[in-house]
């Protein structure tokens, strides 16, 4: 155990001080910031703030109800005018940014004038104002029944076994596991390639017979799995950290972020195919690496393997137009494919129970195998140098007493 | 209680019969030669040995029973196929190997900073390995191998890719450790490195021991199979005679195993073109002996008590 530990120690201290994982790492958490600066920037900056003017021929419009919208500090201003001559004078003067006529047939018409000089209201503005008309008409009726009105139409969709509900107004949550889904997997693919580099490497180096005279072929590719895992969590929650931290900033610059809720079920089944996702991508890794002689032979072997772990986002048509297609449910449950075809249905649409539960345990009998061979070619496989394990060779280690 | 006991190993790779029958054991305190021409199954022993290959056929006992992670703990190891972290700085490297030996790290690092100045890498301790040469790695090596202070130090071929000096210093730290009471197995195929240091030797060819036992009653054993001559002519092409060679202007000549070197004499004395001034039996070195046994196909032998 304490072998195992050191093997870990020594594994994560030396990938988290490379140079291209302190890159990768801080590339997105930057990248985050950057892209929020950005917003903010051009919210800042670009957001006009003098005052929308009207004229109401309605008679229905109240300056003084502007009040009552929901962050109503955060508007600009609405001004009424008694009439166009004023109204479009101030307009020249640029002391309004643009000029809203309602004419007397306004409620029976819905139609408007807008008047503006260069550079028309944004849409911002523009649904300030519409808010603001919306109050105004509806004033006088019941509060639920006005709150109702100004609501609109909307259409949840709830599914009663999972109890997850999705919504058009909160495109956010199906966006995020949908993100969330390729942060996991890049990491995996990471983690999994960091292990190929390390067994070639090790190889290359000559090392492993020194390792394995003080450590068990168990312990070493154990300890470093589990150093290298432990690298892949500390970039993942760099990731979540600054994503969280990222939303938070970008909240008041994007309305949309406000309803955005953490998607905790999602995280769960995450984690819960992490874990076997991870060692069988891994332990795949470790017996490419040890039946290689070279880094670079490894890498083409495992680019091959890769194409068929991401065979599902070629499928990405299928998982938007029907999350439950029988081809979905296929590689649902192939163990390679699990991973990510269970994490874009979960983002997109819903997965029964008992698939979710025979794709986790095909995927963790998959990965217990794949480790139990991967062990086996290994120990075959570590001290060949200048002769790669070739395929009659690895079946015989698997298949050795 | 022997520290190894190897008793009729046999490993084979696929049609390769790499090792078929080898046996020998390493006593308390001695330094052991494990001795064959390259591809006489040496390397593929020491692994089945160190449990890094299983046998075939055969049994390892070391330490009096079957290898685990406490005994690992006790053997420094240093294979032919070697090399260090090479994007790693030396000192760490150094002490996490250490540590996997059972050090923790302060021992570790206070235990290296003397052998890094007997190598003369004190200076190169923050290097990466990448930056030294070969030979500061091979010194590296041994450090790696002894840090610990091993009971069982197992080398294979020490002192390729070493200077004399470094030889030297090598073959001296070896000599302390027996001093010291732990035993050394050495893997080599030169026999005169073997030969000043070396108590008992096993040498293997074509993966079966064909010899075995103490230097001193091997190279006794062998006596009359050398001759050296002083004399002027030709002494090439006798019968019973695998090699001839001059050194410092005296003749030498390696007998094969049965060769009477009386006949080897009078073969000589027969030649018109042969002058000789003086004709004697010498002990003969393991150079001569290991030609003897390997090229000749000597059969299978055991010295004395071995």
């Amino acid at each position: 155990m304490r072998n195992l530990w050191l093997v870990a120690k020594h594994e994560y201290v030396h990938t988290v001080a490379r140079r291209g994982f302190i890159i990768g790492t801080l590339a997105i958490p930057l990248g985050l910031i950057g892209l929020i600066a950005l917003i903010i920037l051009v919210e800042g900056s670009g957001k006009n703030n003098l005052p929308v003017g009207y004229v109401d021929h309605t008679g229905v419009l109240e300056a003084s109800r502007q009040a009552t919208l929901p962050d109503a500090g955060d508007h600009v201003e609405i001004w009424a005018f008694p009439d166009e001559e004023a109204a479009l004078a101030a307009l020249e003067r640029e002391e309004i940014q643009a000029l809203f006529v309602l004419p007397a047939d306004y409620l029976e018409t819905q139609r408007s004038d807008l008047y503006y000089l260069e550079e028309p209201p944004s849409n911002d503005v523009w649904g300030e104002f519409d808010d603001f008309v919306r109050i105004n008409v509806t004033a006088g009726l019941p509060q639920a029944l006005q709150q109702r009105l100004l609501d609109g139409a909307g259409i949840t969709v709830y599914d009663t076994v999972s109890g997850r509900e999705f919504s058009e107004r909160n495109v956010v949550n199906m966006v995020l596991p949908f993100v969330a889904t390729f942060v996991f997997f890049f990491a995996t693919m990471v983690g999994a390639g960091y292990m190929l580099g390390i067994v070639a490497n090790e190889k290359e180096n000559r090392t492993m017979e020194i390792m394995v005279s003080s450590v068990t072929p168990g312990q070493l590719i154990g300890g470093k799995t589990a150093g290298l895992l432990a690298a892949s969590l500390t970039q993942l929650g760099i990731y979540v950290v600054a994503t969280v931290v990222g939303l938070k900033l970008a909240m008041p610059y994007i309305p949309e972020l406000q309803q955005a809720t953490v998607p905790w079920d999602y995280l769960a089944m995450m984690a819960l195919f992490f874990l076997p996702a991870y060692a069988l991508i891994g332990a795949m890794m470790v017996a490419i690496g040890a039946s290689v002689t070279e880094l670079q032979q490894g890498q083409q072997v495992a680019g091959l393997l890769n194409l068929v772990f991401m065979l599902p986002i070629f499928l990405l048509p299928i998982f938007f137009s029907n999350p439950g297609h029988p081809l979905l449910v296929f590689f649902t449950f192939f163990p390679t494919s699990s991973f990510l075809t269970v994490s874009l249905r979960w983002g997109l649409g819903t997965v029964p129970l008992w698939q979710l539960a025979i794709s986790w345990i095909l995927l963790v009998a998959s990965a217990l195998f794949m480790v139990w061979v991967a062990a086996r070619i290994f120990r075959a496989g570590m001290l060949r140098y200048g002769q790669p394990l070739n395929l009659k060779g690895a079946v015989e280690a698997i298949r050795a007493k | 209680m022997s520290i190894v006991q190897v008793s009729n190993l046999a490993k084979r790779f696929g049609a390769t019969q790499a090792v078929a029958d080898v046996s020998f054991t390493v006593e308390p305190g001695e330094i052991f030669g494990l001795l064959g021409p390259n591809g006489a199954g040496k390397t593929t022993t020491i692994r089945m040995m160190l449990d890094i290959f299983r046998p075939d056929e055969g049994t390892v006992r070391i330490f009096g029973g079957d290898l685990d992670m406490e005994k690992k703990r006790r053997i420094g190891y240093m294979p032919e196929e070697r090399g260090l972290y090479k994007d790693q700085k030396l000192e760490p490297t150094l002490v996490y190997l250490a540590t996997l030996k059972g050090l923790d790290e302060k021992t570790a690092r206070s235990r290296l900073g003397p052998w890094l100045e007997r190598f003369d890498l004190a200076v190169h301790s923050e290097k990466k390995v990448q930056e030294l040469s070969k030979g500061m790695q091979q010194k590296a090596q041994i450090i790696a191998t002894l840090l610990h202070e091993p009971d069982l130090i197992v080398i294979d071929e020490p002192f390729s890719g070493l200077d004399p000096v470094s030889t030297r210093l090598v073959k001296q730290i070896l000599e302390e450790q027996r001093q010291a009471g732990h035993s050394v197995l050495m893997s080599t195929h030169q026999m005169y490195q073997v030969e000043a240091l070396a108590d008992r030797i096993v040498l293997i060819d074509e993966g079966q021991t064909v010899l075995y036992g103490a230097v001193q009653e091997i190279k006794r054993s062998f006596a009359g199979n050398a001759v050296t001559i002083e004399g002027q002519g030709d002494f090439s092409q006798i019968p019973g005679v695998l090699e001839t060679s001059n050194r410092n202007g005296s003749w030498h000549l390696a007998l094969e195993i049965g060769t009477d070197p009386q006949s080897v004499f009078r073969t000589l004395a027969a030649r018109e073109n042969v002058r000789i001034e003086s004709f004697a039996l010498e002990e003969p070195s393991l150079d001569d002996i290991f030609i003897n046994v390997v090229q000749n196909g000597a059969a299978k032998l055991e010295v004395g008590n071995a």
